[in-house]
């Protein structure tokens, strides 16, 4: 179901709508004052009745995340915001920072007061230089407001924000590997345990929040948690509120947009997107960036557990299916950053793969032996693949590659990169046949329509 | 103790410990590359996972995988136990842990070592550390697979100087970062790091830095791989033909355990490796300890001497006997030695006190003020200080044998050991004495200005005991052939007693290790580590 909401888009099409007097002519800074009268755990509780779950990818309730914020007896606690973004597909934080700058700043102010902090770290890719002014400009407005400093809205509770900058590394989007890049070392990702609420900018306790994560808030606490929550479809499966949707790739309309959860693939693309271009069907679709295995649209629900919180979409394409955290786990995928990237039929599968295995050959850390190898080796045989020079052994590999990945690394990214290979091999597999037995030829596989 | 069951067996563990340190100090060893016992958790390799199956009321994760059906022509998806690092993993108890015994494990561990090996050089035939690598054992004992990659394998820079001691192969390199660790964390000084990033990473030393300190050989020592080489080894031997035996450093007064590999062909010491030793030296050893090997071949005295010109045994002997014939037993002074063994120095105590009556008992060293820090090196460069001084309560120093010779009080010299802590500058007294006998292993000021030398076997060619600073006692064995003429110097010690008519009934080692006072008879090494920490 689509429903448009404007919680962050709202300055979006404004004139000036990134400065302080236009966001707060909108209603901003209201919320704010209002979860600084709560006590803290009445803070965390709220935010555990919106049910938004985590925008950067993982889909981690936020409200229960804060609640691992334990005060330290003598360690100060951070938040640290993920402006990372580097997830092939995604372009969701960038608007926000680029259009709504102050929604961040006020997040930033609840969250601290929320998870005990009086610092916000925002981490940006330092290529967003139009986010890094906007957010800068948008820290000074709110510091010469005195939003910022030593008594916000007249409460003593100091709370500072300070913007990042990393140098563009996909893994530096990881959260362990954010906070070693924040403290000036070699971006990559920690050994967990300890868990960053346990240990982590600077050894001390800290909230990984993706960045549209922390610009909602403000609406959670100016509308109330579960009003929030209650917005979307899938409040039911504590899945709520609205959330930025992106839809990329062979569309017509490409575009970001916010709409209450409860939108399906197909609305995205058709109603959203106006359809695919050249007016083709769809080949298949990844949901939500690029570790998120791709979605074919003949593909159907098949869950017989009436209690399955899927079981109401049984026997329908996935393509109906409300893209929510559990729902888009539930067939086989995820949903990552919400942001959809469609592949038009007449383009290639295999070449799509291998784009995206030699993005990942390039964004290991290199760290962990699976990553580090089988990264490249996916990508090498693709290529292989593509240039006909592959035998059928070498396309049996690849499966055996990602799975010798899954599972078996330090960080995220190498399930991140099996997950992806395998969903393409095990819905793809004949055109992959087609490249090694000389049906197909790489020089004529094209990612673009015609 | 609370305990877990790895592959069925009940391992004891401490609070705290990780599954593959438990399971080590039992003496199993659970695969591994980047985990060392003496630095921090990486858990990189990824090769010592393992399967923990899950508690009684808890279900294990599943990961979805792909397996290729032949039958069916396609493929069929199948679940896999997520797997855990045992160097990360801590271990509870009651715990059920599946190694060797689980299949996914197994697996996981063949994938591991294929990954590395996908764009390993495998140039072992020139490669130093074949023969003791760990790419080389696991791939016997986990791998096994025939090679699927058969394109042109990532080059790197090979051969890379890192410093004055050590050349990097980044070819070679697993990347398990236990030198930039070593450097970080043992030695404290962080110079190594990781650089580039994916299959292109390299290890690489600080801009404006080389890789050089007192702790430069560790890295080699501690590179599970051929990747970090020493200069003083590169090429030099092929290390299956080398022996082995349980030695004790002899560069300073810390003792450090070592293992002195040694060529039985050429009778040809080759370089030395740290011997686990909690007790000591954890697993390290400073630089200039492992260049010390080289003392086994360098400066030695391997012929009796008189008046610098070789003799026979027996000249010699005789020489000793008629220089000392008619010398007052007050003017004869008995210089034991810091840097001979226990037994030699038991042997000369004997002589001494049978021949001039016990007193007038000095010690001779070589340098004792020299550089020190707070993790391996000690100032005193001395390898049984300690010993001389448990054997000899009331032994002078250097210093006043030096003021009673120039006084004139001290006329003759019995010394142990060749060397003295000062050197040339040392020369200049001991030349007014008028005739010195000495027994020696190595070269000095001593056995320059003597009028008789006997050659002692040096600590590489006879098992002797040690004293270190700590007080501890421990013996280095015999690796090496006696070289030229030398015998232990307690035989040489006998034998020249048996010269000037006193009475020195000692014949063998056994004999002298029986007399050896109470507290400095050797006690087996403390802190004995398991076996398989041989190459941890
Ligand atoms: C390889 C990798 C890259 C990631 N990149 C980003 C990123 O660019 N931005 C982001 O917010 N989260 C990213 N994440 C997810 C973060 O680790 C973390 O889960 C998230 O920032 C938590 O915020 P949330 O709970 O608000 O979603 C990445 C994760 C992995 C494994
Ligand atoms: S999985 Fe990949 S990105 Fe993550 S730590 Fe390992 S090598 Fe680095
Ligand atoms: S590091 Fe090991 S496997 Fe590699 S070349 Fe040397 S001996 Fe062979
Ligand atoms: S040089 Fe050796 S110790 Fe250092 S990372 Fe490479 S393989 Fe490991
Ligand atoms: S030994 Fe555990 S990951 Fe390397």
């Amino acid at each position: 179901m689509i429903r448009k909401t404007d919680f962050l888009t709202r300055t979006y099409d404004k004139p000036e709508g990134w400065t302080l007097p236009v966001y707060e002519r909108l209603g901003g800074y209201q919320a704010v004052k209002k979860a600084l009268g709560m006590t803290r755990d009445e803070v965390v509780n709220e935010a555990k009745k919106a049910n938004v779950r985590g925008r950067g990818g993982a889909g981690f309730p936020m409200g229960v995340k804060w609640s691992f914020m334990k005060p330290h007896p003598t360690k100060p606690a951070y938040l640290a915001i993920n402006a990372d973004e580097g997830e092939p597909g995604t372009h969701k934080d960038r608007t926000i920072m680029e259009q709504n700058p102050h929604a961040v700043i006020e997040g930033c102010i609840i969250g601290c007061y929320g998870i005990g902090a009086h610092v916000a770290s925002i981490y940006v890719r330092d290529e967003l230089h139009l986010s890094k002014k906007r957010l800068w400009d948008a820290i000074k407005e709110a510091r010469a407001k005195g939003y910022l400093g030593k008594r916000p809205f007249g409460k003593d509770y100091p709370v500072e924000v300070y913007v990042h900058t990393g140098a563009g590394a996909y893994i530096c989007g990881e959260e362990t590997s954010m906070l070693n890049s924040l403290e000036g070392k070699r971006g990559e990702p920690r050994l967990k345990p300890p868990f960053p609420a346990q240990a982590g900018a600077f050894g001390c306790p800290t909230t990984v929040n993706n960045l549209e994560t922390i610009a909602i808030v403000p609406t959670v606490f100016g509308m109330g948690g579960e009003e929030f929550s209650k917005l979307s479809t899938l409040h039911g499966i504590n899945d709520g509120g609205a959330r930025l949707f992106g839809v990329n790739g062979h569309v017509k309309k490409p575009q970001i947009i916010e709409l209450a959860v409860g939108v399906t693939m197909n609305e995205l693309i058709y109603d959203i997107g106006g359809g695919v271009l050249g007016d083709k069907k769809i080949l298949c679709a990844i949901p939500g960036g690029s570790s998120t295995p791709v979605l074919r649209p003949e593909e159907v629900v098949n869950v017989t557990d009436e209690k399955s919180p899927l079981f109401q979409w049984n026997g329908k394409s996935v393509f109906d299916v409300p893209l929510g955290v559990d729902t888009m786990r539930g067939v086989g995928t995820m949903l990552g950053t919400c942001c959809v990237t469609v592949l038009a039929e007449g383009t290639c599968p295999v070449l799509a793969m291998q784009n995206l295995m030699q993005f990942y050959h390039h964004e290991s850390c290199g760290q962990c032996t699976p990553c580090r190898e089988g990264s490249a080796w996916l990508d090498r045989t693709l290529q292989k693949i593509l240039d006909g020079q592959a035998s059928m052994a070498d396309l049996d590999a690849l499966g055996d590659i990602a799975n010798n990945i899954m599972g078996n690394t330090i960080c995220a990214f190498g399930e991140g990169t099996a997950m992806p290979a395998l969903g393409f091999l095990r819905k793809f597999r004949k055109e992959f046949e087609q490249y090694v037995r000389g049906e197909k030829k790489g020089s004529e596989a094209r990612l673009t329509v015609q | 103790m609370p305990t877990f069951k790895l592959d069925g067996k009940e391992i004891p563990f401490e609070p705290g410990d990780t599954i593959i340190k438990a399971a080590w100090r039992q003496g199993i060893e659970i695969p591994h590359y980047c985990w060392h016992p003496g630095l921090s958790v990486a858990a990189n390799c990824r090769m010592c996972l393992v399967e923990i199956l899950p508690a009684a009321n808890q279900r294990a994760m599943m990961l979805d995988i792909l397996e290729w059906d032949a039958a069916l022509n396609d493929y069929k998806p199948i679940k896999k136990p997520k797997l855990q690092p045992s160097c990360q993993y801590a271990a509870t108890e009651g715990m059920e842990v599946n190694s060797d015994t689980s299949s996914h494990v197994v697996d996981a561990r063949k994938a591991v070592q294929e990954f590395l090996l996908l764009n390993h050089p495998v140039d072992c035939p020139i490669c130093d550390q074949s023969g003791e690598c760990k790419l080389q054992d696991y791939w016997l004992d986990h791998g096994q697979y025939k090679k699927r990659m058969r394109d042109e394998p990532v080059h790197k820079p090979k051969a890379v100087v890192f410093g004055p001691t050590i050349v990097y192969d980044a070819e070679r390199c697993v990347m398990c970062t236990r030198c930039v660790r070593f450097m970080d964390e043992v030695a404290q000084d962080p110079v190594l790091d990781m650089r580039e990033r994916g299959n292109l990473n390299e290890i690489s030393v600080a801009p404006g830095r080389q890789l050089d300190g007192h702790y430069t050989f560790m890295t080699e020592h501690v590179c599970p791989v051929g990747a970090l080489t020493t200069k003083d080894f590169r090429f030099k031997a092929r290390v299956w033909f080398l022996r082995t035996v349980p030695s004790v450093c002899q560069g300073c007064a810390t003792g450090c355990n070592a293992h002195l590999d040694f060529d039985p062909r050429y009778n040809k010491a080759q370089r030395y490796r740290p011997r686990d030793n909690e007790a000591v030296n954890k697993f390290w050893m400073c630089d200039e300890g492992m260049l010390s090997y080289h003392r086994a071949h360098d400066g030695r005295i391997t012929e009796p001497k008189v008046g610098g010109k070789t003799v026979l045994t027996t000249v010699a002997l005789e020489e000793a006997k008629r220089v000392l014939g008619s010398v007052a037993k007050e003017s004869i002074a008995i210089v034991l030695s810091a840097q001979h063994s226990l037994e030699d120095n038991w042997a000369l105590q004997q002589l001494g006190s049978k021949l001039t009556g016990g007193a007038g008992v000095y010690m001779t060293s070589s340098i004792t003020d020299g550089y020190e820090d707070t993790i391996l090196i000690n100032r005193d460069k001395n390898p049984n200080t300690n010993g001389v001084k448990q054997l000899a309560g009331d032994v002078k120093p250097f210093a006043t044998l030096m003021e009673d010779i120039a006084a004139g009080r001290v006329t003759h010299v019995i010394a142990l050991g060749g060397e003295t802590p000062g050197g040339v500058k040392d020369l200049e007294v001991l030349g007014r004495v008028s005739s010195m006998i000495v027994v020696a292993s190595h070269e000095g000021a001593l056995t320059k200005m003597a009028r008789v030398v006997l050659p002692a076997a040096s600590w590489a060619e006879t098992s002797g005991t040690y004293v270190n600073a700590k007080g501890m006692h421990q013996v280095a064995d015999k690796a090496l052939e006696l070289e030229g003429s030398s015998k232990p110097g307690w035989q040489q010690l006998a034998a020249l007693g048996a010269a000037l008519g006193v009475d020195t009934p000692w014949k063998k080692l056994k004999e002298v290790r029986a007399q050896l006072p109470a507290e400095a008879k050797p006690a087996p090494s403390p802190g004995a580590t398991p076996a398989v920490t041989a190459n941890p």
